[in-house]
């Protein structure tokens, strides 16, 4: 028998994922759209030299070779492709510029919940303005665009890289800086307290590092962080937080963002804030991004930006743990015509008014469209001959399999 | 209620040692025997009982807000989760071993074409790349002191403790890839969302340790 199987890590959505995956891209992009922020497509694959100049291209890419030998990468995130547009194409633009992204990315890793070879994601970039209003204007966007979708009890936590770049200022050699980096990371709490106590920092950053991954809390907290250093980029990474945080208070955001100093990004160029989304009871984050002010100097323009992603698979993922996947519902005419012309001329008229229509391409008894109609999930056979029309209604509940 | 996945056996019964030293009154454990989670209310705690390689999954996945592992294993599986304490028992190391015949004292004398049979091909791929070396890893599941006596391998990757069991099958020491000992292990979710309820444990954990 032929081997029918697809890759690992890619997906088909059959009709009704498909149909609730758009509704939400849709929801997601009104929310966008109604904060000013205009939609880029990107192209799906890109010469991979100019893409890894953004830092974020890797090892873990779909690569491949064009007619001339040059070697092209699949996207594996829309962030780097939107840097270079905007360095190039759109650099005499007015800033600030406000762009939003729905679109399929390639990862060659290894299959993550949520996180398939392909999988979607949706975003938002604004670039050109390091103001503290930005950071907050993209945090709001990011709570306010989950809440709009309907999940529950989602959080924000804001961090800063400037913070433990910071506190790691005092250390020896670059080596040690990264191995503290890579540590806070990875979250080994083990490791971290072993080469606290073979450093030699000052009593004051040993205290804080080992504190750091506790330093988790409310507004209050940022108080706490400031008075635990003297270092003074760590403090005005606490003093910038404090502003970000003024402004998310005004957008009425306070309760669901919180604030998490011991949050480390993978990514390299992240440059100030720092943000991570999740619920409750769900044991991934569902949101992630940050500031990253000289991503776009890598493609000839300097400029300060701000953003944040989430993937459309784990969104769906939470919403349906969360029983929030709304249910099908009976909906639309099965027309079986008597007469033809009349039928589809009926169809055209309430197709017109956006009703779903089909219209008997088989030939039909009334018993046989009744079966298919509740099947399909319409909401009622319509009879249409030269002389009149006959409804025949589904009841409800039946029919949504 | 915070629920720990951990493996029965010895790495479970030294943990709720400490845990009943830290006044977590967990004997109802004790009595369940074919039970896979259980639910102990007077220590607001909830035990998942799971095969020893599979621990790092739950967690990382949330399905365990903890869980109690060797560190040999959690390297091993190369999971996001965060490793919050050393639980300071259930030592032992990651040895590279072969048969004493093969009179050969270190790891670079091994030949360029040596098979080497492990339960951690991971991190023996990782240990042999970083020092140059270029070896055949044979994944086994168990009775890793096989591979040489039967011809499947030159040498084995596998944790001992005493190192009494190498001896007996005519197996030395070239070198050892990294200690282990048992660690308390958390779903990065749950350390945000019950932070509270895992500091508690933990300070009360690292209390008697």
């Amino acid at each position: 028998m032929m081997d029918l199987r697809t890759p690992r890590g890619v997906k088909d959505f059959l009709p009704s994922d498909a149909k609730w995956k758009l509704e939400l891209e849709q929801k997601i992009r009104d929310v966008f759209t109604s904060w000013g922020y205009q939609e880029v497509i990107s192209p799906t694959f890109e010469f991979y030299d100019v893409l890894a100049q953004g830092g974020a291209v890797n090892q873990q890419t779909y690569r491949f070779f064009d007619h001339n030998g040059k070697l092209l990468v699949l996207r594996p995130d829309l962030t780097t492709p939107i840097a270079r547009m905007v360095a190039t194409r759109l650099k005499d633009e007015p800033k600030p510029l406000r762009l939003s992204y729905l679109a399929n990315v390639f990862r060659y890793d290894d299959v993550q919940v949520g996180f398939q070879r392909e999988f979607y994601q949706a975003g938002v970039e604004l670039i050109g303005s390091s103001a503290a209003a930005a950071d907050a204007e993209a945090a709001a966007l990011a709570v306010t665009v989950f809440n709009e979708l309907g999940v529950k009890d989602f959080h924000l936590d804001l961090g800063h890289t400037g913070y433990i770049h910071g506190i790691l200022e005092e250390c020896e050699s670059e080596t040690q800086k990264r191995q503290f980096w890579q540590l806070l990371l990875t979250k080994d709490l083990v490791g971290l307290k072993a080469l606290v106590a073979e450093s030699d920092l000052s009593e004051q950053a040993k205290q804080l590092l080992l504190k750091l991954p506790h330093f988790r809390g409310r507004e209050s907290l940022l108080d706490q962080a400031y008075h635990s250093t003297e270092n003074p980029r760590a403090r005005s990474a606490v003093a910038n937080l404090k502003q970000i945080y003024s402004y998310l208070k005004a957008y009425g955001l306070e309760d669901q963002v919180y604030i998490d100093l011991s949050i480390v990004k993978s990514l390299g160029y992240y440059t100030g804030m720092v943000v991570e989304g999740y619920v409750p009871n769900l044991g991934f984050t569902i949101c992630s991004g940050g500031r990253y002010d000289h991503l776009s100097e890598r493609f000839g323009t300097d400029l300060p930006a701000v953003g944040f992603a989430f993937g459309l698979e784990r969104l769906m993922l939470v919403l349906e743990n969360q029983g929030q996947r709304p249910p099908e519902q009976n909906n639309g005419i099965f027309v079986l015509p008597l007469s033809w012309r009349h039928a589809v001329n009926y169809a055209a008229a309430e197709r017109k008014k956006g009703t779903r229509v089909e219209v008997d391409i088989q030939g039909f008894s009334e018993s046989e469209a009744v079966n298919y109609a509740r099947q399909k999930g319409f909401s009622r056979v319509v009879i249409v001959g030269a002389d009149g029309v006959r409804s025949i209604p589904m009841s409800t509940n039946e029919g949504a399999v | 209620m915070l629920s720990i996945a951990v493996a029965k056996g010895r790495l479970l019964d030294s943990f709720l040692e400490l845990l009943s030293q830290a006044n977590y009154n967990c004997e109802e454990l004790a009595r369940e025997t074919r039970k896979l989670v259980i639910d102990v209310p007077q220590a607001n705690l909830q035990f998942i009982l799971a095969k020893p390689a599979d621990v790092p999954t739950y967690v990382e996945y949330g399905a365990a807000d903890l869980g109690v592992v060797g560190k040999d294993t959690l390297v091993e599986s190369d999971k996001e989760v965060a490793e919050l304490l050393d639980l300071n028992y259930g030592y032992c190391k990651l040895v590279v071993a072969v048969p004493s015949e093969l009179n050969i004292s270190s790891v670079q004398e091994l030949d360029f074409n040596s098979r080497v049979a492990s339960k951690y091909p991971h991190t023996a791929e990782q240990f042999f790349n970083s020092h140059g070396i270029q070896v055949e890893i044979i994944p086994l599941h168990g009775s890793i002191e096989l591979g040489p006596i039967v011809g499947l391998s030159e040498a084995i990757v596998d944790i001992t403790e005493t190192g009494r069991t190498l001896v007996e099958n005519g197996l030395v020491v070239l070198d050892t890839i990294m200690e282990s000992t048992a660690r308390l292990i958390a779903n990065r979710v749950s350390l945000k969302t019950k932070r509270e309820e895992i500091a508690e444990l933990v300070n009360a954990l690292e209390g008697v340790i």
